[in-house]
């Protein structure tokens, strides 16, 4: 985008319910656990989960967003729409999805667009999109600076997915550097190697998210980011340096709250 | 032995085509031909014909159709059209024909149609059935390919399974196949068809199970419309009597056009997060005001733990609203399906083929 400051970050995928959400949650958490100003667009108009998976009441969403900007464009203020997620030092805005299913048919890809671009003032903007290659989706990845294209390597149809979607994303003119693949539950016990779906794909993954069921059900349970929930988890460090590799920060910056209650398996294994 | 037809053809040029056909071979011996429906079904009856067939564009003909069916009712009776019409074949069926053919016709056209339509089961109308779910992975093209199993398992008639979620369908990989032919080129090719000739672009999986599969490029998605696939799905009729239709997550045009098409919808969900009954309720407003259309809308939970009627009431009382049945985990199906392995060996001793297996007899049945 022109004049637009912002790095946009699509968090994608081809299945659903391979942890798009948590991800972009905890970018945007994250995010601004480093001071930087992030906010989170929920773009799953129908089944968008963001919401409740941070325990947030859903006042004004993207719907009553398109109202306003519909209405009286000089006046709209995106600010207005968004939704504030505040723990301790961590302050993140989200901008809810419409809260009627049917709702989602009103929005207007060129409301998106416009919205993404009145967001200007955050530094990093996250992007949670449905599953599926949609006129939406692609404006929206056509805007981005990066897409976070995610997959769960257990199940050999969800790898044909991931490997279908990432040829797409090539066939459609996105740069391979703009696409960063990201593997999530890379540790858990599988049938597929992960090498092997590199060598399918033709390409490394960018970064390896671990399993980690339990501080991820904890996480939606308590309504808060990994880094409040299971800040000890091995698969909230690892948000933590998949920002660190957007963000530029040096390899020998320590985490802040890991510091504070090593557990005893973290200390032996020298983490 | 030669197969005893009367023809019921209001055209007289047509009649003596087809009366010349039927006598170039030895399989059929034309009894009698008739002009009119009065006349063929005061006076056919003394020939005992196995075949009728039947002028259907003919509006008295067509009316009469339930009558030949009780008169006749171990002969099968065809549908003769100069043009393939849908709205027509389902009268048809819905009278107690076993199907349409087109006329003029070859010897051999006729023998392939009979053999299709004896495939595909009892001379009475189609169920459709659809299988939608709000978000990904939530065990629905698990529940509608096993669904299909049992279906054709248990009836001994055959099944369709058609993948309609276009850009990222995985049927075709449940069963370990590479189809030459797509939903696409069927939904691009289908005003062409007729039954015999859209038979081939289905692949079978064995055990009267056929598959339409999805097509290997998710872009391809944009060639067809709702309307296309509809017509598709309406011509798979006439060649099965059970089409199941695997949709794309979540509401699209295409997903809510086929749901509403389809006579029975499941909306199907897996429990994981705790977000889903919210997801489900959310979907629920749609599919309550087709439910009080008349269409059969079935409510089902994957995943469930414990599998128990405690649990299922819970549910309810979540949703607002009844569920049809809850599905247990059964750890095996992701490596089976994964390993396209589903038809070879579908584990028949666990609670969850045995339930879908409950399912598929009330549908049979027409209990549900």
């Amino acid at each position: 985008m022109e004049g637009h400051q912002s790095i946009v970050i699509a968090v994608f995928s081809t299945s659903s319910g391979i942890g798009k959400t948590i991800t972009a949650i905890n970018l945007a958490a994250e995010f601004a656990k480093e001071g930087y100003r992030a906010c989170l667009v929920d773009l799953d108009l129908q089944f968008g989960d963001v919401m409740s998976y941070l325990k947030l009441p859903s006042g004004v969403t993207l719907a009553d967003a398109q109202n306003a900007l519909l209405r009286s464009p000089e006046n709209f203020r995106i600010t207005d729409f968004l939704t504030e997620y505040r723990h301790e030092d961590v302050s993140f805005f989200v901008l809810p999805p419409p809260r009627d299913v049917y709702d989602a048919y009103i929005i207007r890809i060129s409301t998106i667009e416009n919205i993404i671009y009145q967001l200007s003032g955050f530094n990093f903007i996250i992007l949670d999109l449905p599953a599926v290659f949609s006129a939406l989706n692609l404006a929206v990845l056509d805007l981005s600076t990066i897409i976070n294209f995610i997959g769960v390597m257990d199940f050999l149809p969800a790898v044909k997915n991931y490997k279908v979607g990432y040829d797409t994303l090539l066939r459609f003119g996105y740069e391979e550097q703009k696409v960063r693949l990201v593997e999530n539950r890379s540790d858990s016990q599988k049938f597929i190697r992960s090498r092997d779906v590199e060598r399918l794909l033709g390409t490394k993954f960018y970064h390896r998210l671990p399993n980690d069921f339990p501080a991820v059900s904890k996480s939606i349970r308590e309504g808060r980011p990994l880094m409040f929930a299971a800040p000890q988890s091995a698969l909230t460090r690892s948000y933590w340096d998949l920002v660190g590799r957007y963000t530029g920060r040096p390899k020998s910056a320590k985490r802040p709250y890991e510091q504070k209650k090593p557990g005893a398996f973290m200390r032996f294994f020298g983490m | 032995m030669a197969e005893r037809v009367i023809l019921l053809e209001h055209d007289e040029d047509m009649a003596a085509r087809l009366a010349a056909a039927l006598r170039a071979t030895s399989d059929f011996t034309l009894a009698a031909t008739y002009h009119d429906a009065i006349s063929a079904l005061g006076k056919g009856g003394v020939f005992r014909p196995h075949l009728c067939l039947i002028d259907v564009e003919n509006e008295d003909a067509l009316e009469h159709l339930p009558d030949f069916a009780e008169h006749f009712p171990t002969a099968t009776i065809l549908g003769l059209m100069e043009e393939w019409n849908a709205d027509t074949a389902e009268r048809v069926l819905a009278a107690g024909g076993t199907g349409c053919i087109l006329k003029p016709f070859q010897v051999q056209d006729l023998l392939d149609a009979i053999a299709l339509y004896k495939r595909r089961g009892q001379p009475k109308p189609s169920r459709t059935l659809t299988f939608f779910s709000p978000k990904g992975r939530a065990g629905r093209t698990t529940l509608a390919a096993v669904l299909a199993i049992e279906l054709a398992r248990l009836s001994g008639e055959s099944v369709a399974l058609i993948d309609a979620d276009l850009q990222f369908g995985d049927l075709s990989m449940f069963f370990d196949i590479n189809p030459p032919h797509s939903i696409i080129d069927a939904a691009h090719d289908i005003k062409l068809l007729t039954p015999a000739t859209f038979a081939p672009y289905f692949h079978p999986l064995g055990n009267n199970v056929w598959l339409l599969s999805s097509p290997d490029r998710p872009e391809y998605a944009e060639l067809v419309d709702a309307e296309g696939l509809i017509e598709v799905i309406r011509m798979a009729s006439n060649l099965f009597r059970f089409v199941l239709v695997d949709l794309p997550a979540g509401f699209s045009p295409i997903s809510i056009a086929l749901c509403e098409f389809a006579d029975t919808d499941f909306l199907v969900t897996m429990i994981n997060s705790g977000q889903e009954v919210r997801h489900v309720r959310r979907s629920m407003r749609m599919f309550a005001l087709w439910e009080s259309y008349g269409k059969h809308v079935h409510t089902i939970f994957t995943r469930v733990n414990p599998c128990t009627t405690e649990e299922k009431e819970k549910l309810e009382r979540e949703l607002g609203h009844p569920v049809s049945d809850i599905l247990p985990n059964e750890y095996q199906m992701t490596a089976i399906t994964g390993a396209g392995r589903l038809m070879k060996e579908l584990p028949r001793d666990t609670l969850l083929i045995k339930i879908i297996g409950y399912m598929a007899e009330d549908i049979i049945n027409g209990r549900r």
